[in-house]
């Protein structure tokens, strides 16, 4: 029978001082979840791991298999070995999770995070009747809205896979945009509703999704939260809720404080009221008056840790989510460019360190009595 | 020990448990907790594709009184119809409930609930949400329950139903994300904790946990099981794993074809042909594969035949189930026939419980699968169940608040909760002689062949002594895994040991009931007997460890009994 080696991630955190890798053979026969079953009834039964349906309806077998996010009884054994052509699979739980045991996270967070995006319907009685034996019609070219984001089975795949997520551990995750926007299409949703959603979509950190469609490949049920982000920011537009210049001059603020540690004098008109010849003529008009000025500034060494002070400051405010990632990776890159990477260098550095922004902030949580 | 304290627990986070947390939830300030061995969304009413029965106000020329009679018809005479009235009358309130709450049900052009025809019923009632039926309704669900506030206790087991021989005082359970059993007071309890289709291990459609805890808890604290002999076969199943395929690809047209190519239902329910209900087309099938005209190299498979349909339908009407022929037996049904065989389903028996889902016990209530009310008598019609699950799951919940509101306080003792520990503690020092694994495995099989779709005297009596030997042998499983956070060893083994409390108790009244009646079709009694067996049977578990056989009235209000013939 042909077999293939299964690493898989293995971690007690009442035994083992640190994670390790263990390798079973096994058949192969079946989906990645048979050969996990295969392994608890004839290998080794310690080995914990979610299985629930085994056909694909409820959730609860994600995991990564060489980095990959995989739904265990989704994938056949015989892809794999074809895709890897004999390497062995390396089996991980999923990202951004705490590990409960061995390929079991903690899950509970990215509900609690959910639940903050009100994923329920909350029915507007002039549309859905409040008389229990009258029908609410519905037409079925209605339901094309949200025919995709109802697929939606809890699995935590595009959760895992989620660059927002990686950065920022506040925000909410694909899934629960997705969620939350079902009901924003919902013609039977209240219209207050959907204004708070759009606000708490908001403070989420609806813009700090980057689009890097992650969660769009990665969803077993092809559910496209990537889409629905872009479509929740529309919204949040339309309502003008980061139209207005205010929102904007805060954001560009915040952003390009964290960023470089000081506000951008030249790109300020730019980016709040879209004037884009004001750069040069600022640029100038700066240099006639005999003030110093730089495009963007120069990165210096103690930045990191002010970006730690920074974040600090805002999460006390409870403004963190404020940070608009995708925009400080564009500062990120266009001080890079125009200092030759050096910035690079510095982001790697500090990662070396591992003063990641996001182990911080888990650390701040705990200073701030774990709100 | 730590020690909660609720005012109602519900055990069980499926469609049932959900809708009684919901309806609690809505209806009164007491405490109330969902307890759930998986995250709710997860429970086996998610894998419920084909749909929910139900009368409703535009359901043309249809009645509840015709819901009630097709159900009693399909139950083989065998449903209480005081209950069959109550769950049919409330079928239409309970559809625009879930559907007010957010259930994406499909819909006529004329923007209307849809509904299609589904086997045994006399006019197309099934109300369904293309073919992810039960998801839908968990997913729904789920929401509202978290739009209340509801307290889960997600990941958590039950292990024991204490009470005073009166009223219930409290349950153990053991915490799986942590480890430990926790000893839990309460006023009431509601099991919602699903079906036991797990006894025919490798040969079942449902869930990998769809192990009868909460009913083997009940057996063991002194509660009556009803009419367990009767396990519902599904007739599609796919030939390798007995994972589902739904009734709705009958519904839509699908064939049935032996190895010549024939529709052979036309020599088993000529008019009904592939509609007619689930035992008679599984036994159908089982026929045509004993009789040697299966499909495949040995024989053991029959065809189910969508490739009429065309691409767009199945697209449509069965993405699933094509998804699944394509990634389960690796064949596309657009193109090929799919191989399918009969597989454990369904099990109408369960705790004996009351038109209001009421058990013995003050205080105690079952509903959903786990129970037997009983609407579904010897055969459940497709489509009843999430209509049972949600009618009872409601009834339930509002007894249960009407109780506990004026109940005095419980002190259970933690005696139960002591020997729990003890128990577990035992099982990690056993010898280990025996493996849960092969156990289960040959409980599954011996289940299968004895009391699986035909039934007999002889091996009947054969099979009960090898489930018996089961018994003796799996006092030597030993769980290997001693830590305490998310110790699935230990889970494992006691699901299993919930299955092997449960095997008897369907043997015993299966080789006592001498006829032939819905999903229990017996060789050597063929026909159905109205004079000596037109009555529940009721196992109990004596303290022994013998199981325990009587017999209890049906209750018959409108209809009597005739032949069933579709
Ligand atoms: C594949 C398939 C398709 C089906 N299709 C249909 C259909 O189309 N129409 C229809 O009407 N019916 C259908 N059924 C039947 C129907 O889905 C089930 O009968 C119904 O969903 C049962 O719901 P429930 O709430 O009683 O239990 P479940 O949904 O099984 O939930 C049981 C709950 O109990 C919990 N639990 C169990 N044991 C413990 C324990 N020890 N401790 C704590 N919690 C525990 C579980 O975590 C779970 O939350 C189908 C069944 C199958 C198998
Ligand atoms: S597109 Fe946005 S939500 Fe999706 S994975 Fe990337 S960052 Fe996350
Ligand atoms: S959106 Fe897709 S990947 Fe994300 S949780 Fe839902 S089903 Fe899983
Ligand atoms: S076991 Fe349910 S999705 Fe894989």
């Amino acid at each position: 029978m042909e077999t293939a080696i299964l690493q898989v991630f293995r971690y007690d955190p009442e035994k083992d001082q640190a994670p390790y890798y263990k390798e079973y053979e096994v058949p192969v026969e079946g989906t990645l979840l048979n050969a996990l079953l295969y392994i608890k009834d004839n290998l080794d039964p310690t080995l914990a791991f979610r299985a629930f349906c085994r056909s694909e309806v409820c959730g609860s077998c994600s995991m990564k298999v060489n980095g990959k996010t995989k739904l265990a009884c989704k994938t056949p054994m015989k892809e794999l070995v074809e895709t890897w052509k004999g390497k062995p699979l390396r089996i991980e739980p999923l990202n951004h999770m705490k590990v409960i045991k061995d390929l079991v996270v903690d899950i509970d967070k990215p509900i609690e995070k959910m639940k903050t995006l009100i994923p329920w319907l909350v029915p507007d009685p002039r549309v859905v009747p409040t008389d229990p034996m009258h029908e609410s019609i519905i037409y079925p070219e209605e339901m094309e809205a949200y025919k995709d984001q109802i697929h939606c089975m809890l699995c935590f795949s595009c959760y895992s896979a989620c660059e927002a997520v990686a950065d920022n551990e506040r925000y909410r995750g694909p899934f629960a945009f997705s969620k939350a926007y079902r009901f924003q299409v919902d013609r039977r949703d209240i219209e207050t509703a959907k204004e708070k959603r759009i606000r708490y979509a908001i403070s989420g950190g609806l813009w700090s999704c980057v689009q890097c469609q992650k969660c769009i490949h990665v969803c077993p049920k092809g559910v496209r939260p990537a889409e629905d982000i872009q479509n929740l920011r529309g919204q949040a537009v339309k309502k003008g809720f980061t139209d207005k210049p205010g929102a904007k001059k805060l954001k560009h603020f915040v952003d390009w404080i964290y960023a470089t540690g000081q506000i951008n004098r030249l790109y300020l008109p730019e980016e709040v009221y879209g004037n884009k010849e004001a750069r040069e003529k600022l640029t100038k008009a700066y240099t006639e008056m005999g003030v110093e000025v730089w495009e963007v500034p120069k990165p210096t060494k103690g930045l990191m840790k002010f970006r730690d002070i920074y974040l600090e400051i805002l999460s006390k405010e409870d403004k963190a989510l404020d940070l608009d990632y995708s925009h400080v990776r564009k500062i990120d890159k266009m001080v890079s460019d125009i200092f030759k990477a050096d910035i690079c260098t510095i982001v790697d550095k500090a990662h070396e360190e591992g003063r990641s922004s996001r182990g911080l902030i888990s650390k701040l949580k705990g200073l701030l009595g774990g709100q | 020990m730590v020690e909660l304290d609720y005012d109602i627990v519900i055990v069980g986070g499926g469609g049932a448990g959900l809708y009684a947390a919901l309806w609690a939830a809505e209806n009164t300030i007491l405490k109330v907790a969902v307890m759930t061995k998986v995250y709710p969304t997860r429970s086996h009413t998610g894998a419920a594709e084909g749909g929910i029965n139900a009368v409703l106000t535009h359901s043309v020329g249809d009645s509840p009184e015709a819901h009630a009679y097709d159900t009693v018809k399909g139950s083989d005479f065998l449903a209480d119809q005081d209950a069959v009235d109550i769950m049919c009358k409330m079928g239409a309130a309970v559809i625009y409930d879930i559907a007010h709450r957010g259930v994406p049900f499909s819909r006529r052009p004329d923007g209307r609930i849809a509904q299609r025809p589904f086997g045994g019923a006399s006019f197309p009632r099934t109300c369904y949400a293309a073919d992810k039926t039960g998801f839908y309704i968990l997913q729904t669900l789920y929401e509202q329950c978290l739009k209340n506030n509801v307290t889960f206790l997600n990941e958590w087991f039950l292990l024991s139903i204490i009470h005073n021989g009166e009223r219930v005082e409290g349950i153990t359970a053991w915490d799986i994300r942590n480890g430990g059993v926790h000893l839990i007071k309460t006023k009431a309890v509601i099991l919602a904790t699903g079906g036991h289709a797990r006894v025919y291990w490798n040969r079942t459609s449902n869930a990998l946990g769809n192990t009868g805890d909460g009913t083997a808890a009940a057996l063991r604290a002194g509660l009556p099981l009803k009419d367990m002999e009767f396990i519902q076969f599904h007739p599609t199943g796919l030939a390798k794993t007995g994972i589902l395929v739904t009734e709705g690809a009958r519904g839509e047209g699908g064939y049935l074809r032996n190895k010549d190519g024939e529709r052979f239902m036309k020599r088993y329910a000529p008019e009904k042909m592939e509609l007619a209900p689930r035992d008679i087309v599984a036994r159908a099938i089982q026929t045509e594969i004993d009789e040697g005209r299966g499909c495949g190299p040995n024989g053991d498979y029959i065809c189910l035949d969508l490739t009429h349909l065309g691409e767009e339908k199945i697209n449509e009407r069965l993405p699933q189930t094509r998804e699944h022929a394509i990634l389960y037996e690796g064949v596309d049904p657009v193109k090929e026939p799919i191989p399918i065989a009969p597989t454990a389903h369904y099990s109408m028996g369960g705790i004996d419980a009351d038109k209001l889902g009421r058990t013995p016990i003050k205080g105690l209530y079952a509903a959903g699968e786990c129970a037997c009310i009983s609407v579904h008598g010897a055969n459940r019609l497709g489509g009843n169940s999430l209509l049972d699950v949600l009618v009872y799951g409601r009834l339930t919940a509002l007894e249960a608040v009407k109780y506990a509101d004026e109940a005095p306080e419980t002190n259970p003792s933690v005696a139960k909760a002591k020997d729990d520990e003890k128990r577990i503690l035992e099982l990690m020092e056993a010898d280990g002689k025996e493996k849960v694994a092969d156990l289960r495995k040959e409980l599954g099989n011996v289940m299968m062949k004895h009391f699986g779709v035909f039934r007999e005297e002889k091996s009947m009596r054969e099979g009960l002594e090898k489930v018996m030997e089961i018994k003796e042998r799996a006092k030597h499983v030993k769980v290997y895994d001693t830590s305490k956070k998310f110790n699935t060893d230990l889970i494992t083994a006691l699901e299993f040991l919930n299955l092997v409390d449960l095997a008897p108790a369907i043997a015993v009244p299966a080789i006592e009931r001498k006829e032939s009646r819905g999903a229990h079709a017996r060789k050597d009694y063929p026909k159905r007997d109205d004079k000596n067996f037109l009555k529940h049977s009721v196992v109990k578990l004596k303290e022994d460890g013998t199981y325990e056989l009587s017999w209890k009235p049906v209750t018959i209000t409108k209809f009597l009994p005739e032949e069933r013939k579709y």
